[in-house]
């Protein structure tokens, strides 16, 4: 292993400048964007960065540095810096806030993969992709087709002061379509698959699974016919989310107030706080007692799947809510020490750049045990809603407001017509209790968010929400056009 | 990384590459940002980092390809892949030539040698100027301080070569008393700019006025936006003046230019060289940049082009390209909104009865074609009566047509820096007459 030795040597250099605690992920990352936009290859690119980032703890206060210089005299420096800046925080503190992780981990995980996406020829998927964005232009009023592609291969290498030693290779990739249909005074988009297409962690067989080129001609009809649809009308209406909508109401309604970290304080002047208080922990009745939530970084697919966080905590299995009742969060080492409980393996760096934070990881709603076509059975008058527009929470995580690309209004139990610019909303607790349906197993899907912006400086972080589509009763709707 | 080194680097790439063009695009960054909550510094991080980017154009097709390491033979593959990959494009008959660049001068103020020097010690007292206020009003806090310098090369084979080196220093928090918070900011490019103790005051002062909020009906009111809240707005309407967005029909200036959109008091450049935000005088393809009027007395009068936009429309090249590739189009980054005549105070007091909104939280379009956005107000929002401040109220969600604001709208004459991201802002406080509130909440 290459950078074995420049590992040894880095946390060799950090102790011996006084760090009580260090430890170096080295990263060595491929990215490739193919885009698509109306015949034309908007984007062909490749992108690949090398370099480590070392935190180092001193007097109970972390430091963290970052190089891409690989040299001997580049890890010393590096590694300096970073107790430099620990010493820096532990100067400004009024108490000590890190310690050095419990356990030491030595192991290996890599993707599982079918079919290695850099196997593929390059000419192929781009074929694929100019194929795929002709056919969404199945009508005259597609102003923009869009077809695109993301790669990604990360290799990491993380060593730490207490004999941790681990090698992850993971591989993710996400492809996905959008129309644009421009008419009178109006512009409706269409996306597929959900709303910024399929991403999972795995191959080549990602890519197939999202059916890019068989659906695009039903999605260019669909925002052409979005133009000319009746509006969503205001009102208190029952409703059923698809998929991909459930997924961002799990990310954006639990997935972040469940962050330990922000419900700490340690976000509030960016991303915010959360209503998930500590006291709240084992008593706070979130969601109805069909609601269950777990954090799985071991879900196959799962965009935040891997074998060990980037604290070097081994992944696993937790619950945040069981049947309807906050039951765990989100959390590192240092946070989960704090309420007297371990990490579970939440914690991810965008890249070797950034420090390692709290992250939402792989976050799932269980299904249910109703088949998804009856969730409308007893649906007098509501609206089924797909695929996220809007999305606004407050920085408590309570008051929310989300739109969808489209939606069908429900009467006496069948979906009807189409519905254009349809939005709900409500407050976070009251939504979540008025579950009453998820449906089962067969529609559950794992829906990946390969940008979820948290942290200064800001962090792009991947998360996956695999849920069912699930209906809630007496919701807002209707609420972004109400002005 | 400086100048001479990243020049060299340009040119080391230019003389690899036998496509029929060729740009590179050489970054080099240090980042440092010290975070603090709850008396200590939770996130404290540096990291030094370089990036080559090069586009190849080989028959009007297009390959990207970038690294981070840079040794001849790191630089030749990097060649290498971009020239390989632009054959799979199918050749795009709107390709135009490479900008031949021009001469250009960094603003100034632009770099400071103070902030490109200054460490994690420097950060820290910044930190504990504030901390330091919230310990004495007994409030708790979170913010942070940051220093960066960064340096860009941007040279091609028509022979521009252009260079930029910038320093940027900022300072926030968010003070946090039983019921009520306040936030203030300030950014500059200068870290000796920066009065931690005067940030953490009125971060206080804020969260101090505002305690006990009460609540107000949602619906239509008059509304003040101070700067952060402000900005945080303009950016959802900044994209409607990119070429692309134009072009596509999803801009609200789509159906026509030289049109009254605003009211008369809305006024809008883009200008690198505005003294609160000196910023980089050239575009990612060298493209010299000029102050460039957006909106003049309501009247939309230009939207910002690329080398391909201008091609593509017949407009001149205004110099706002992103680095290839670029999904998103030209994008005007140094927004300046033209101050009016009265003082924050005197718009105020000129209100009978409104809403000073200090900050909002996650603005969303609704509505792209109409300029919907949604959003909530938080840190600091309080109730005007009959032109005093009466004190805090609690949150509120709106949704509102960002142009049909701008109809009714009078300026402040002092302009401040804002917006943290790859965007720089400068704005006056802004009010608003008709501004609609959807929702509230309990805090």
């Amino acid at each position: 292993m290459q950078f074995e030795d420049l590992g040894r040597r880095a946390l060799d250099t950090a102790a011996a400048r006084g760090a009580v605690y260090a430890d170096i992920r080295f990263e060595s990352v491929r990215s490739e964007r193919i885009e698509v936009r109306n015949a034309v290859v908007a984007s062909l690119a490749d992108s690949r960065t090398v370099g480590y980032g070392i935190r180092a703890l001193v007097d109970g206060a972390w430091g963290f540095a970052a190089s891409e210089d690989l040299s001997p005299a580049g890890i010393d420096a590096t590694a300096a810096r970073a107790v430099t800046i620990a010493r820096a925080s532990a100067s400004i503190a009024r108490r000590p806030v890190g310690e050095p992780p419990p356990v030491a981990y030595t192991g290996r995980f890599h993707t599982p993969l079918k079919r290695d996406p850099q196997r593929i020829p390059l000419g192929d998927r781009v074929a694929l992709l100019l194929e795929a964005e002709k056919a969404l232009h199945s009508t005259p009023s597609i102003a923009v087709g869009r077809a695109w592609l993301d790669l990604w291969n990360t290799e990491k290498y993380f060593f730490s002061s207490i004999g941790s030693a681990i090698e992850q290779r993971i591989v993710q990739t996400g492809s996905g379509i959008q129309a644009l249909a421009v008419g009178e005074g109006d512009v409706q988009a269409r996306t597929f698959p959900g709303d910024i297409g399929l991403y999972k962690s795995g191959g080549w067989e990602i890519v197939e699974e999202a059916q890019l080129v068989q659906n695009a001609a039903r999605i260019g009809e669909e925002a052409t016919a979005l133009l000319t649809a009746p509006q969503c009308p205001s009102g208190t209406f029952d409703i059923i989310l698809g998929g991909s909508q459930m997924s961002l109401q799990i990310h954006e309604s639990c997935g972040h107030p469940a962050e330990l970290d922000r419900v700490m304080g340690w976000e509030a002047n960016f991303s915010g706080t959360s209503f998930l208080e500590i006291d709240q922990l084992g008593k706070l009745k979130y969601g109805s007692d069909i609601v269950s939530i777990v954090i799985d970084n071991t879900l196959p697919f799962g965009m935040a799947t891997c074998g060990y966080d980037d604290e070097g905590t081994e992944s696993g299995l937790s619950d945040i809510i069981r049947d309807g009742v906050l039951v765990g969060y989100e959390m590192s080492n240092d946070t989960a020490r704090e309420i007297g409980r371990k990490s579970n393996a939440c914690v991810r760096a965008q890249s070797w750049e950034f420090v390692p934070m709290i992250r939402m990881c792989n976050l799932n709603l269980l299904p249910g045990n109703v088949p998804f076509e009856h969730l409308f059975d007893d649906v007098r008058d509501g609206v089924y809603m797909e695929s996220n527009r809007s999305w606004s929470i407050d920085d408590r995580r309570l008051n929310f407001q989300f739109g969808c690309q489209i939606a069908w209004e429900i009467k006496n139990g069948k979906p009807g017509r189409m519905l254009k610019n349809p939005t709900y909303g409500g407050m976070t607790q009251q939504f979540w209790n008025a579950c009453d349906a998820i449906a089962d197993e067969r529609s559950w899907n794992a829906w990946g968010t390969p940008n979820c912006g948290k942290g200064e400086p800001m962090q792009s972080g991947r998360t996956t929400q695999a849920t069912s589509p699930a209906r809630f009763r007496n919701i807002a709707v209707g609420v972004g056009y109400r002005g | 990384m400086d100048k001479a080194e990243r020049e060299a680097i340009a040119r080391r790439v230019l003389a690899a590459s036998n496509a029929d063009q060729t740009e590179v695009i050489v970054s080099a960054s240090n980042s440092a940002l010290t975070r603090f909550t709850h008396g200590v510094s939770n996130q404290n991080v540096d990291a030094i980092d370089v990036n080559v980017s090069v586009r190849a154009i080989v028959d009007g097709r297009t390959g990207v390809a970038a690294t981070n390491r840079t040794s001849d033979a790191d630089l030749e593959e990097l060649v290498r892949r971009a020239i390989d990959m632009a054959p799979f494009a199918p050749a795009d008959p709107l390709q135009p030539a490479l900008p031949q660049g021009g001469s250009v001068t960094a603003p100034e103020g632009a770099f400071d040698e103070a902030t490109s020097r200054a460490d994690a010690f420097a950060r820290a007292q910044i930190c504990d100027s504030i901390l330091t206020e919230a310990d004495e009003t007994g409030y708790w806090c979170a913010g942070y301080a940051s220093t960066a310098r960064a340096g860009v090369t941007v040279a091609n084979s028509s022979g521009a070569l252009a260079s930029f080196d910038g320093t940027d220093a900022q300072a926030n928090v968010k003070m946090i008393a039983p019921d009520s918070s306040g936030f203030a900011e300030f950014y500059s490019t200068k870290i000796g700019a920066v009065n931690g103790r005067d940030v953490g005051r009125r971060a206080a002062h804020k969260a101090r006025e505002s305690g006990a909020p009460q609540s107000v009906e949602p619906g239509e009111w008059t509304v003040i936006l101070e700067p952060p809240a402000f900005g945080e707005l303009l950016l959802y309407l900044v994209g409607h003046f990119s070429a692309q967005s134009f072009d596509e029909g999803s801009s609200f200036c789509s159906d026509g230019l030289d049109r009254s959109y605003f009211a008369d008091s809305v006024t809008i450049h883009d200008d690198y060289a505005h003294p609160l935000a000196p910023g980089m005088p050239f575009d990612f393809e060298a493209q010299p940049k000029e102050r460039l009027a957006l909106v003049e007395a309501g009247i939309v009068r230009n939207i910002v082009t690329d080398s391909y936009y201008a091609k593509k429309l017949n407009r001149a090249n205004t110099g706002h390209a992103l680095p290839a590739p670029n999904a998103w189009g030209p994008q005007a980054l140094n927004v300046v909104v033209a101050p009016g005549t009265k003082s924050s105070e005197e718009l105020i007091s000129e209100t009978t009865r409104g809403l000073l909104i200090s900050r909002f939280w996650y603005i969303r379009t609704v509505d792209q074609k109409k300029t919907i956005v949604t959003g909530m107000t938080r840190d600091g929002t309080f109730l005007i009566e009959h032109g005093r401040i009466t004190g805090g109220v609690r949150n509120l969600r709106f949704n509102q047509s960002i142009v049909e604001a701008l109809g009714a709208v009078s300026f402040s004459k002092e302009q401040h820096r804002t917006g943290q991201y790859s965007y720089s802002l400068v704005v006056p406080t802004a009010k608003l007459e008709r501004f609609t509130f959807t929702s509230t909440t309990e805090f």
